[in-house]
C-alpha cells in the first residue's frame, strides 16, 4: 500500500491454497462461495502463492485470508486470528524456519512478517484458518473441512458486512 | 543444535533446514580439529511420484510432475512433455519450444529473484532472515518482490497459474497468449530488465569467501542459444551427447544417510545448476550481460558456489532479456500444439530447472499407459558436492565458533538453491500455513 494512496473501504477476501490438492483448497473454495453471494464492496481472490499477497493487499485496509492449516485440532476446526498493523508480530518460530509453509520457506506467516517490516501490512488482516486433515493430489476436500466451509463463509459474511455496514 | 561427545568430539548438527524447500539436515563430525565426515540427511520418503506415474496415461506427467515442486513446475512439465513427445516422435513446431522457453523465463525469474534476496542475501548480509534484512534495506526487497512478481505475472499468462502451470500440454499448450497480453506485461519486464542488471552490481559487492571446487561441470548445451528448455547434455570434461544417453552416463545409487539418491556422472562426482550452466554456456549469454558478468568480478568460468549469487543475477538479467525479445518477436496465430498419439516406447527428455538439469524417462504401453518412470532432479545430482562443499567448508572455518560454523556451513548449502522435495520427489503434506 503506497503511503498516499486512499485505502480501499471493501475488504478483500483472499482465497490461499492449491484448487487440488485435497483440503488446501479449502481457502479458494471458501473465497469462491464468498464471490458467489455478491457482497457489494467485497472484492475475492485466489492464489497459490503466499508471496502474492504482499501485492493483492496493496491499498486494502481491511484483508481476509483463508487458508487451510494444521495445528493439531480436529479437522474442520475454524481459527480467527487478527494480524494487522498495529497488531504484536508473530513469534519468529512461526516463520524462521518455515519450511513446510511454502515455496522455499515462504508462507504466510513469513509474508505477513515481511510487509509489517516494510509497513505495507494493511490495518487489518484477519486469518481465517481451516483445521485440513488431507493434501493428497487430484482430491477434493474431507468431508469434515467441507462441513466447516459453510461456517468460514458466515463467519467472513459477517466481518465484511461489518466492515462494509461502519464504512458507509 | 551443538552436541559434546564424551570422548572429546564435536557434532554440529542443524535438524531442520531453514530456507530450503522441503525437510533436511545436516551432520557434521569434528575431531581434534579434523572434520570427519559430513552428511546432508533428507528425511522424506524418496520416489512417491515415479511410482504415482506408473499406470496413468501419457498425458498426464505435465500436470501431475508440475505437483512436485512449488518452485519449479515448468522445469518438471517440459521435461515431461519432451519425453513423451519423443516416444511418439511428434515434432513441436518453433512457436511451441518459443512458448516454452518464454514460459520457463518466468520461472526462472521468479526463482532466481526468490533466491537471490530472500534466502541467499540474508547470509551475506549477515540477517538471520529477509524480515531482519528488510528493516535495514527495505527498498532492495520491494525490488525483489517487483522482481519475482514480474516472473509470477509471465507464469500466469503463459502458463495459465503461476505456481502450478494448467496451460501446459503433450505437445504444446492449450491456448496461445496474445501479444496484446503479452505486450501489457512488458512496461514490467523492461523494468525488471534494468532491476536485475542492478541487481548484478548490487550482489558483486558482497564478500566472498575463498573456496573453489574442481567438479565436473554437467549442463544443457544449445546450438542456438544458452540453453534452458531443451538442448543436448555437455560436461566440462569436453563429454556432449543427446539427452538419450543421459542413463549411460548418470547412474543414481543409494546412500544409508539419505532418502535421496546421490547420482555419479561416468563414475566421477559432479555438478549441475548456475555455475555448470553459465561456464559452460557463457559465450552464449547477451554482450550486456557478459560485461554484467565481468564486470561483477566473475571470469568465463566460476568455480566459487558463494559467487553463485551473482551468476544466478546474470541469468536473471538473460531471462529478463529473452522474454522482451520473445514478446518483441511474437506473431498470434500459431497453433497452440500438434498432435502426440498414444505410442508403444521409451522417451527421455530434459530441461534446465533453475538449480540444474531435470531429466525425466517414460516407459509407455500400445495405448499410451505409463509402465515405468524415472525422474532425476538437480538436488539428487548435486547432493555430493554440497557434502563436499560443506567438509571443506567446515575443515576450512573449523576455528569458527559453533553459531558462526553452522551459519557458514549453511551458507555452503543454500549456495546450491536446493529443493529437498525435488530430490526425493514426494510433496510435503504436512503443511502449516499458521
Amino acid at each position: 500500500m503506497s503511503a498516499e494512496a486512499a485505502p480501499r473501504s471493501g475488504p478483500l477476501v483472499v482465497g490461499l491454497g492449491s484448487p487440488d490438492q485435497g483440503d488446501d483448497a479449502v481457502g479458494p473454495a471458501v473465497a469462491h462461495a464468498v464471490a458467489a453471494l455478491g457482497l457489494p464492496g467485497v472484492e475475492t481472490a485466489i492464489h497459490e502463492d503466499p508471496t502474492a499477497l504482499l501485492h493483492l493487499w496493496e491499498g486494502f485496509d481491511f484483508v481476509v485470508v483463508v487458508d487451510a492449516v494444521m495445528s493439531g485440532k480436529p479437522a474442520g476446526s475454524i481459527s480467527v486470528m487478527e494480524v494487522g498493523a498495529g497488531r504484536p508480530s508473530l513469534p519468529p518460530e512461526s516463520w524462521a524456519a518455515t519450511g513446510r509453509g511454502g515455496t522455499h520457506a515462504f508462507g504466510l506467516a513469513t509474508s505477513i512478517e515481511l510487509a509489517r517490516v516494510l509497513r505495507t501490512l494493511p490495518r487489518r488482516v484477519t486469518i481465517v484458518g481451516i483445521e485440513a486433515s488431507s493434501f493428497e493430489q487430484g482430491t477434493g476436500l474431507t468431508a469434515p473441512v467441507t462441513a466447516s466451509s459453510d461456517d468460514a463463509v458466515a463467519i467472513i459474511c459477517a466481518m465484511a458486512r461489518e466492515c462494509v455496514g461502519s464504512a458507509t | 543444535m551443538t552436541h559434546q561427545l564424551k570422548d572429546g568430539s564435536q557434532v554440529l548438527q542443524v535438524g531442520v533446514l531453514a530456507r530450503v524447500e522441503g525437510e533436511g539436515g545436516m551432520h557434521i563430525e569434528i575431531k581434534d580439529g579434523v572434520v570427519e565426515s559430513v552428511k546432508l540427511n533428507i528425511f522424506e520418503p524418496p520416489r512417491f511420484y515415479e511410482a504415482f506415474l506408473r499406470g496413468r496415461k501419457y498425458t498426464e506427467p505435465p500436470d501431475i510432475t508440475a505437483r512436485i515442486c512449488g518452485i519449479c513446475p515448468v522445469a518438471y512439465q517440459t521435461a515431461s512433455t519432451e519425453a513423451i513427445e519423443a516416444i511418439a516422435g511428434a515434432v513441436t513446431t518453433p512457436e511451441i519450444q518459443t512458448m516454452r522457453r518464454l514460459l520457463y523465463c518466468g520461472e526462472w525469474i521468479e526463482s532466481h529473484a526468490l533466491h537471490i534476496f530472500m534466502l541467499h542475501a540474508p547470509d551475506f548480509l549477515g540477517y538471520d532472515s529477509v524480515i531482519e534484512m528488510a528493516a535495514d534495506h527495505g527498498p532492495v526487497v520491494e525490488m525483489a518482490l517487483r522482481l519475482k512478481k514480474a516472473g509470477n505475472d509471465l507464469m500466469e499468462l503463459v502458463g495459465g497459474r503461476a505456481i502450478h502451470p494448467v496451460n501446459v500440454k503433450v505437445g504444446g499448450f492449450f491456448r496461445m497468449p496474445t501479444k496484446a497480453q503479452m505486450m501489457a506485461l512488458r512496461p514490467d519486464l523492461e523494468r525488471g530488465l534494468e532491476e536485475a542488471f542492478a541487481t548484478i552490481k548490487l550482489v558483486s559487492t558482497f564478500d566472498f569467501p575463498d573456496m573453489e571446487q574442481p567438479y565436473e561441470y554437467v549442463a544443457l548445451r544449445h546450438p542456438d542459444y544458452y540453453a534452458i528448455e531443451r538442448g543436448t547434455v555437455a560436461s566440462s570434461s569436453g563429454v556432449e551427447f543427446p539427452v538419450s544417453e543421459f542413463p549411460k552416463h548418470v547412474k543414481e545409487f543409494h546412500v544409508e544417510h539419505s532418502n535421496a539418491l546421490h547420482a555419479k556422472f561416468d563414475d566421477t562426482m559432479y555438478m549441475v545448476g548456475p555455475l555448470a550452466r553459465y561456464t559452460l554456456n557463457f559465450h552464449q549469454l547477451s554482450d550486456r550481460c557478459k560485461e554484467a558478468a565481468l564486470a561483477a568480478g566473475l571470469g568465463e568460468t566460476c568455480r566459487n558456489q558463494f559467487k553463485s549469487i551473482i551468476v544466478r543475477a546474470v541469468e536473471l538479467a538473460y531471462a529478463f532479456e529473452e522474454a522482451v525479445r520473445i514478446i518483441d518477436e511474437w506473431k498470434d496465430g500459431a497453433a497452440p500444439s500438434v498432435p502426440v498419439a498414444a505410442t508403444k516406447g521409451e522417451g527421455m527428455g530434459a530441461s534446465e530447472a533453475p538449480r540444474g538439469i531435470l531429466f525425466h524417462r517414460y516407459i509407455t504401453d500400445e495405448n499410451g499407459i505409463i509402465e515405468d518412470a524415472q525422474i532425476v532432479p538437480p538436488t539428487s545430482q548435486n547432493q555430493p558436492s554440497i557434502e563436499l562443499d560443506l567438509k571443506t567448508a567446515a575443515q576450512q572455518w573449523v576455528d569458527m565458533d559453533d553459531h558462526a560454523l553452522t551459519h557458514r556451513c549453511e551458507h555452503a548449502i543454500r549456495n546450491y538453491d536446493p529443493c529437498i522435495s525435488c530430490a526425493t520427489h514426494f510433496l510435503d503434506l504436512r503443511v502449516n500455513r499458521s
